[in-house]
């Protein structure tokens, strides 16, 4: 036994130092190739869902950057030299489109990498083969009724969850086309995501069944995809053209609108001047809630299904309460 | 809604008397001290602080808000009273507006650090007058009364040193009275900013002390005369909004420089001695005549160079006497009316399948993606085939104005240009 033992045992070390070598190496290899992988493929993104999106669909092997901060007003966005400096060596840029981030033209152009640019395997507008609503033509239109003075047309439609499937379609085509030795572990990511997605749709849809077609104002033209997914009747809204404050007429008219339909709630954004709700709100006794359009725009909307976990959340606490 | 009109008109109409009130006293001292865009300035010093206030994590309502805004505003009157000792070597004025422009990029570069930097510093400029609450009317016309009674108690020495503007070497005396005025001044501003914008507090201080001056050089009587185009100004704006369906603030700024305008004009062709008023009626029926002429001349010649341009007044006169289809031949007439009635169905079906969509949200079954798909692809299609009869309406519009320039066009200029000439000759010719 012992003899045995002694005869195998330098043989049963070396094996074993071998396999653990061995193993070593091909887990450096691995990890190499991943490090390799997350420094190749660098995403930039104009918004913080379009990089949330991102970061679910390619986990660690990419390194995913934004644009406009969180809980900055996308449409009134300008842009600094260090965002070109961002767009540098960028091996996907993703955009939200329609003319919300026609800013990102401009950066492109001088950014000259043909890669990222329209056309380029690097090139992602996420509107693309998204069911649009409130569609006004493909020329720029100054004096869209929607509160838009700019696009084709209503481009918050990252606020419909259902959308997700065809952004996240997007962002995976584009990240395989820069990076094909990451195709199964970028749909494995997606497909994940979005079995997360559905079994989170669910639970939303039915926390806020209760509340179907009820009324509600906003304050700027953000919710009709929300609206629509979730079954709920946005009567009008506030501002009517970006940027310019609502008239006393156009007040008086809402607060009348208000008692009329029984409106309860008042949909506003946090980077938004509060003014004008807070003072229909003390008119009519609606209650202004505000909700977060973007990722990051409010502290527990710190990803894309946070986003409607508070959404969806604060949304049906506000009109329970008001029912109440 | 007529309740809710006059709930809404109230408070911002007590707001704006309150304001008129104080502001015009301290706008007749910044005229006698020839230091009109001090106002712009230190609104400018104390909107940098509430900004640092807000980068700094403080509400610009909160006590630690208004302590940043006071010691920025503090700083600014000082730096404004240390002005008048510059005047020897540069103009108060300048050093002024070198202050003003410094004060806003340095809010432009604290902001930038800010998310919602780009909201504040709109809310800065236009303010909110509309959303004034009863809690700050009451604060308000507490705080102003206050400042009010302390320059009424020592307005002697305050207008004293007003006067004394040609000194370029102040006594003490002076530059203690010049250091009150400005942080009581400083005070006002930095309220009234943050609820009227900077935009209607220069006017609220400017123009009806500009009016009140008009009249009289007794400063009481200027006062009078200054609080109550200053009250009418404000209701006319604020009713204004209500009646054209605009921004408050905006229609109360350009209400302020109608009744500018309005009182130059009384001041000029109604209220002037009797010696000169015959003079200033000849004077100002000359220089209308001056611009209707100069006006008719230009456009009427701008009609008959470039007839496919933008032509405002040829424009109002088509509208008045019948639209430019007058000067087509029967077939583009008809071509034309019918592009005309061919978008309008365009824009009615886009309207249709908006209001479709938008029910379909919440009413009944829900539609479909590819069905929102289409429903946006008819109207995109719609709204392209919309804007191609809105460039054969335009086209045929161009087509027309090239006829119409030797008929109206050639006309106009002529009749402009030879009334620029007789007025020209009629004020040569000896009396």
């Amino acid at each position: 036994m012992r003899s045995l033992g002694g005869a195998r045992g330098p043989c049963g070390l070396r094996a074993l130092f071998i396999f653990l070598a061995v193993s070593l190496a091909v887990l450096g290899a691995l990890c190499a190739a991943q490090t390799a992988a997350a420094q190749g493929v660098r995403l930039v993104a104009t918004t913080s869902d379009l990089a949330s999106l991102a970061r679910a669909v390619t986990g660690d092997l990419a390194q995913v950057e934004t644009i406009i901060p969180p809980a900055a007003d996308p449409e009134a966005f300008q842009p600094r030299p260090s965002d070109l400096a961002k767009l540098k060596g960028a091996s996907v840029v993703a955009r939200v489109g329609l003319g919300y981030d026609h800013w990102l033209d401009k950066l492109l152009q001088k950014h000259g990498d043909a890669a990222v640019n329209r056309g380029g395997p690097g090139y992602v507008d996420a509107s693309v083969g998204i069911p649009l609503i409130e569609v006004k033509g493909r020329s720029l239109d100054a004096t869209g009724r929607d509160g838009h003075a700019h696009g084709l047309a209503n481009p918050h439609y990252w606020l419909d969850p259902a959308n997700a499937e065809v952004m996240t379609g997007g962002i995976a085509e584009a990240v395989i086309r820069v990076a094909p030795e990451l195709t199964e572990k970028i749909i494995a990511n997606r497909d994940e995501f979005l079995d997360r997605l559905k079994a989170r749709r669910n639970e939303w849809e039915q926390l806020l069944a209760p509340h179907r077609a009820a009324r509600l104002i906003a304050y700027h033209n953000t919710w009709p995809y929300f609206a629509r997914r979730f079954r709920l009747d946005i009567v009008d809204v506030i501002e009517v053209k970006e940027g310019v404050s609502p008239s006393p007429a156009r007040l008086a008219k809402l607060a009348a609108l208000i008692r009329e339909q029984k409106v309860r709630v008042i949909l506003h954004e946090p980077f938004e001047p509060e003014e004008a709700s807070q003072l229909l709100a003390r008119r009519t006794g609606a209650v202004v809630l505000k909700l977060a359009p973007s990722v990051g725009s409010m502290p527990d909307a710190t990803h894309y299904l946070a986003l409607f976990d508070y959404n969806v959340g604060a949304l049906a606490r506000a009109l329970s309460a008001a029912s109440n | 809604m007529l309740e809710d009109v006059l709930a809404f008109a109230a408070l911002p109409l007590a707001a704006a008397v309150i304001f008129t009130g104080i502001h015009t006293w301290l706008g007749l001292q910044v005229l006698r001290r020839n230091v009109v865009f001090a106002d712009l300035a230190l609104a400018q010093v104390s909107a940098l602080g509430a900004t640092v206030a807000v980068v700094a994590g403080h509400a610009v309502q909160s006590t630690g808000g208004y302590a940043y805004t006071l010691l920025f505003t503090a700083v600014g009157a000082l730096l404004l009273t240390a002005s008048r000792g510059l005047a020897r070597s540069v103009r108060q004025e300048a050093f002024i507006g070198v202050l003003y422009v410094a004060a806003t990029a340095a809010t432009v570069l604290v902001v930038d650090r800010s998310p919602q930097g780009a909201e504040h510093v709109k809310k800065m400029l236009v303010g909110s007058l509309l959303s004034v609450t009863a809690d700050e009317v009451l604060k308000f016309s507490m705080l102003y009364a206050a400042i009010g009674v302390l320059h009424w108690l020592v307005r002697r020495p305050l207008l004293a040193a007003s006067d004394n503007t040609g000194a370029t070497t102040p006594d003490r005396k002076t530059i203690f009275w010049d250091l009150v005025f400005y942080l009581s001044f400083g005070v006002v501003v930095t309220s009234s900013v943050g609820v009227a914008g900077v935009l209607l507090v220069f006017c609220f201080l400017i123009v009806p002390a500009l009016i009140g001056t008009l009249f009289s050089s007794q400063i009481g009587v200027a006062l009078l005369i200054g609080w109550a185009a200053g009250v009418a100004a404000s209701a006319a704006g604020i009713f204004g909004s209500f009646v054209i369906d605009a921004p408050t603030g905006a229609v109360t700024v350009v209400a302020f420089a109608a009744a500018l305008v309005i009182a130059g004009g009384v001041r000029a062709f109604i209220t002037a001695p009797a010696e000169q008023l015959r003079h200033n009626r000849r004077r100002g029926l000359r220089a209308s005549g001056l611009i209707v002429c100069t006006l008719l001349g230009i456009s009427g010649l701008w009609v008959v160079v470039a007839p496919a341009a933008d032509h405002p007044v040829l424009s109002a006169i088509e509208m008045a006497t019948g639209g430019p289809e007058r000067f087509l031949t029967p077939r583009e007439r008809a071509d034309y009316l019918d592009a005309a009635a061919v978008e309008r169905r365009h824009k009615a079906e886009v309207d249709r399948l908006y209001d479709l969509e938008r029910r379909s949200r919440w009413q009944g079954g829900e539609l479909t993606a590819d069905e929102v798909r289409r429903i946006g692809s008819v109207q995109q299609t719609l709204t392209e085939m919309g804007r191609g009869e809105r460039f054969v309406v335009n086209y045929l519009r161009a087509r027309a104005r090239e006829r119409e320039r030797w008929y109206i066009g050639l006309p106009l200029a002529a009749f402009g240009f030879v009334g620029i000439a007789v007025i020209v000759w009629t004020t040569r010719r000896p009396q």
